[in-house]
């Protein structure tokens, strides 16, 4: 190695050289980063939810729908004015022509304009547009609003039953799939406009595609505001630490090249940014920067103590490259262990956070010695170093005091645990989103008007031709609506048999006690070919397929919290026998979805944090040579996760995507202090001072690096306090509170058990 | 001197002109000669409905069908012999050529042993599950809710064709048929339209409308396949006719509600 280290000293050029075309060559690739905001696309593609999802689209032509809610609160008659019916038929044949959206048939655009009335009359039936031109005089909006009632279907669907609202449901265009972010651009002006004309309506924008293409403005938007951040906070604290311009360029410098390093390989594997990996820059340039300020703080030692440059940096080299390539390898340990996920997202999180802190060990190892060798040596200045008070002050603590600091990790481990008891598990889409999000308000305001922006969706295949006609599985359909809508969190359910109890009752000359499936199976295809007579070729295709066998049952539910979906579902999957016999059922959308993400979420975070656990103890085992070592070195790591969870247990923050990966990622950058922390203790130690010395000089060398570090990953984390996605809000904070729990643990606690074990 | 150019000028414009003139048709006209093309007095035929799902599955339904002209009216019973499931179901139609008067539907569901009266529908309305609107289905749409123009002559299946464009008169018309355009190719031998080609509210390409068999049955242009793609969906109809069977003095009674109780007898 020590040959190596010689070349880099001696040819700097070469080496600069050779650093300034890896990062033209990666940062070349940068233009074609591309994003992700799919949920579906984050599942493994063997996981049911992914399969059916699929299945939904090919069998039953289904889509994510974009909602447009009209309210009206400060008319008398709500949205049953001629304002605002006219408002909904203006902006439905608007979206009509627009190429964003696909407006065939009645399941691809329902709105007042678009859905039709079945009724029964004295002489037969009339399948009309509830409002074939929007009405203008009082009696006409009247009856509009009574047939809307008499019929029922669409009441809490597309009008909300206390008439304060209504909804246009629409389909985006397929070539859109991936550029939603222009569909909710397109609408957002477009609604823009319409309320700079002054009408009393308010206009909310959601649905998945939108929130899909929120995500997509808002991580660019994200990753560009916390840059600056970030870097601002890295120049303010190298310049505090080293005062001078090298002490803050370089490792700056070795950073940002990391970062781009990162990114460009990302683009040029053509892997995506998803929500939780758009933090990996940020990530990158906080926990990177760590090994070039130890590169910077023993150069300038070295330097002052060697008369020859060149041979003072090889010290350097030599010094530092175990415990630097020990620490990298811990934290991508850490990282990788991720890999034990089957979340899409977190493995390619894992790959590339250890990917990125390796090129930052790499690059800051290479750089700063060659940047050292040709730049003059610095001055020798005996500056008093900073915060020598405080780590004093830290020493005297706990050499006298241990007890008091027992108690206080104890008292924090008895609280933490019990936190732990308490912690939930819950994933929800919307509440990615900050509160005062506007999409997440339109998101509630809606939900509270209306049946539900959320499907759960049950697939039932009865195996053979014409099987859904079975009265008996028609009947099964009902009952299991029935079923669905007794939870409190949903707000409607529509199948087939819905539609055939309907015209079953208007063939009845509209008699209410005939609201029942047929009871015979040619009476049911008959009734489906009679409505063929005025519906579009693909008016059903959403619920049966064309050849009979099998049907959709679609469940609204009122918020997407995998709570609710997990609850319903297995109320369901316990009565499935009992409704529909031997036919398969299976289940898909976006509550499925949710459900299944949130079992990857605990699996996946068990998984990683056993896989971290194992792996950073072998490579401390291997460091250490000692058993008791490296399981010491793991104990302030350990605690800081407990404490984690614990807290997100007391504060009822639930495990989810975001929340999820702090345990792993902890682990592998906290450990990292322990590491310095004992390596130093036994340095001291070997030389034969006492306890307390032993404290006060680890303290004052490895204690002041270790507190520079922490402060540079706490505030690197802070700044994802400032995104708009919400689990990197979250995240930011518990990987901050850990961090400073695992910093308290180390350079407090540490030296405390390490006198007992002593004793 | 001048008078000869006069006269160059004037022999020139005339020779450029007057064969066009002679020769080529206005679209209105070439849609006017389909509208009036002869269909006979009356027509019994069989007829075979396959819809056919993106996924390629398909649904095939097999009728026997009767129509008869009341002038510019027709009276239309069809009924349905296969599959088992809709058998002796039967649609008795009252077309009237006035646009502003609903067309007269009566159903029977054999299953229910009653006749229904169902709505009429819009134009614009898709007829019995098909890819095709009820005003898809007719000779020529309204010829006054296009404006029609000739584009020139195209070869379609090696027929030498007329190939015309309509453009919706007006946005009420657009928003109500559903196309902002349609192009008709009508052979310049027989007036009969060959292919259209839809285009959306929105511009997009919708359907393709194309005959695939036409002939000749007692002297009247029959076609015998249809089949209409939704090139947004992928979803197709193919209809197929058979049977033809033109004036043969078909009975006003045949369309009353009484034989759609009694169904169709062979």
């Amino acid at each position: 190695m020590e040959r190596l280290f010689r070349q880099v000293v001696h040819h700097p050029w070469v080496i600069l050289l050779l650093l300034v075309l890896m990062t033209v060559g990666l940062g070349s690739q940068l233009p074609k980063t591309t994003m992700e905001t799919n949920i579906e696309e984050m599942l493994p593609k063997a996981l049911d939810a992914y399969i059916n999802k699929k299945r939904l689209e090919e069998d039953f032509n289904a889509a994510d729908m974009v909602v447009i809610g009209i309210l009206n609160e400060t008319d008398p008659h709500g949205i049953y004015n001629p304002h605002t019916l006219k408002l909904v038929d203006e902006l439905t044949n608007w979206l009509r022509t627009r190429k964003e959206f696909r407006t065939i048939g009645l399941s691809d655009l329902l709105s007042l304009s678009t859905i039709k009335d079945i009724r029964g009359t004295a002489d037969g039936m009339e399948v009309e547009l509830f409002m074939p031109s929007p009405p203008k005089d009082r009696t006409a909006i009247e009856r509009l609003r009574q047939r809307l009632e008499d019929n029922g279907i669409y009441m809490g669907s597309i009008v909300s039953r206390d008439g304060k609202g209504t909804l246009i449901v629409v389909r985006p265009d397929p070539s859109y799939l991936g550029r939603y972010h222009e569909i909710h651009a397109l609408l957002t002006k477009k609604l823009a406009e319409i309320e700079k004309r002054g009408g009393p309506e308010k206009l909310l924008v959601t649905g998945r595609p939108i929130i899909e293409g929120v995500f997509g403005i808002y991580m660019p938007q994200d990753m560009q505001r916390m840059q600056p951040l970030i870097i601002g906070l890295l120049v303010l604290l190298l310049a505090l630490s080293f005062r001078n311009v090298r002490g803050v360029v370089l490792p700056l410098a070795s950073v940002v090249l990391a970062e781009i390093w990162m990114v460009g390989t990302m683009a040029a594997a053509g892997v995506p940014f998803y929500t939780v990996t758009s933090m990996l820059p940020v990530l990158i340039l906080a926990v990177g920067i760590a090994y070039a300020v130890h590169l910077v703080t023993h150069a300038q030692v070295d330097l002052g103590r060697h008369p020859d440059k060149q041979e003072a940096l090889v010290t350097t080299m030599n010094g530092l490259w175990m415990p630097m390539l020990m620490t990298t390898l811990t934290t991508a340990a850490g990282f990788l262990s991720m890999l034990t996920s089957e979340l899409v997202p977190m493995r390619w999180f894992g790959v590339f956070a250890a990917i990125g802190v390796s090129y930052a060990f790499i690059i800051s190892f290479l750089l700063i010695p060659a940047a050292f060798a040709l730049l003059p040596a610095p001055k020798r200045k005996d500056k008093p170093m900073a915060f020598g008070g405080y780590l004093d002050w830290m020493t005297r603590i706990v050499v006298h005091h241990p007890r008091r600091v027992l108690a206080a990790f104890g008292l924090a481990m008895l609280v933490s645990s019990y936190g732990l008891s308490q912690i939930d598990v819950d994933s929800s889409l919307v509440s990615e989103f900050r509160p005062s999000d506007p999409i997440r308000q339109a998101d509630e305001i809606l939900n509270a008007r209306f049946a539900g922006t959320n499907t759960l969706d049950a697939m039932i295949d009865t195996g053979r031709q014409d099987g859904v006609l079975d009265p008996q599985i028609l009947k099964g359909l009902i009952r299991m609506q029935q079923a669905a809508e007794s939870d409190p969190l949903v707000g409607d359910s529509s199948s087939i048999a819905e539609f055939l109890a309907e015209m079953n009752k208007v063939m009845h000359a509209g008699e209410a006690a005939w609201k029942i499936p047929p009871e015979a199976s040619d009476l049911a295809a008959q009734y489906l070919l009679l409505y063929s007579f005025s519906g579009a070729p693909d008016d059903f295709d959403a619920f049966i397929t064309s050849d009979y066998r099998q049907a959709h049952l679609r469940i609204q539910l009122k918020n997407d919290s995998s709570h609710a979906a997990t609850h319903l579902i297995h109320a369901l999957q316990a009565k499935t026998g009992e409704w529909l016999g031997d036919a398969k059922v299976d289940y898909a959308g976006t509550a499925y979805t949710i459900h299944r993400f949130s079992d990857l979420v605990i699996t996946g975070q068990i998984k990683s944090l056993v896989a971290a656990l194992v792996l950073i103890f072998a490579l401390c085992l291997w460091l250490f040579h000692n058993l008791w070592d490296a399981a010491l070195a793991m104990l302030p790591v350990s605690m800081a996760v407990v404490v984690c969870y614990g807290v997100m247990g007391l504060v009822g923050l639930p495990l989810e995507i975001g929340t999820a990966i702090t345990g792993a990622m902890a682990l592998g950058i906290g450990v990292d202090f322990a590491i310095h922390y004992l390596y130093r203790y036994r340095y001291y130690e070997k030389q034969g001072h006492d306890y307390g010395a032993v404290v006060a000089e680890a303290n004052q060398d490895t204690g002041r690096a270790i507190l520079f570090n922490a402060v540079v990953v706490i505030g690197g984390f802070l700044v994802l306090l400032t995104a708009q996605l919400y689990p990197q809000v979250k995240l930011g904070a518990l990987i901050a509170g850990s961090m400073a729990v695992c910093y308290l643990a180390t350079c407090y606690l540490f030296p405390v058990l390490l006198a007992r074990r002593e004793d | 001197m001048k008078t000869v150019i006069t006269i160059t000028l004037a022999l020139t414009a005339w020779l450029v002109t007057a064969p066009l003139a002679q020769a080529e048709p206005t679209g209105l006209e070439i849609m006017q000669a389909v509208d009036n093309r002869e269909d006979g007095d009356d027509l019994k035929q069989t007829m075979t409905q396959t819809l056919i799902d993106r996924n390629g599955n398909e649904r095939v339904r097999h009728m026997v069908s009767f129509r008869k002209d009341y002038g510019k009216d027709k009276k239309m019973i069809t009924f349905f012999t296969e599959p088992s499931n809709i058998r002796d179901t039967a649609l008795l139609t009252f077309d009237y050529d006035d646009p502003d008067k609903d067309d007269d539907q009566w159903l029977y569901l054999p299953a229910l042993k009653k006749v229904r009266r169902i709505s009429a529908a819009d134009r614009g309305d898709y007829f019995m599950g098909t890819d095709f609107t009820f005003e898809d289905m007719k000779q020529t749409p309204e010829l006054d809710d296009y404006h029609w123009k000739l584009l020139g002559s195209e070869t379609i299946a090696g027929q030498d064709c007329w190939k015309v464009e309509g453009t919706p008169v007006s946005d009420e018309v657009m928003q109500d048929l559903g196309y902002s355009r349609m192009v008709q190719y009508v052979r310049k031998d027989n007036d009969f339209t060959v292919r259209v080609d839809y285009w959306d509210r929105a511009g997009r390409e919708l359907k393709h409308l194309k005959i695939e068999k036409l002939e000749k049955i007692q002297g009247i242009w029959s076609p015998l396949k249809i089949v209409m793609t939704n090139v947004q969906t992928n979803h197709r109809t193919v209809l197929e006719f058979a049977d033809q069977q033109y004036n043969t003095g078909l009975k006003d009674r045949l369309f009353t509600q009484r034989m759609l109780k009694r169904g169709y007898r062979e």
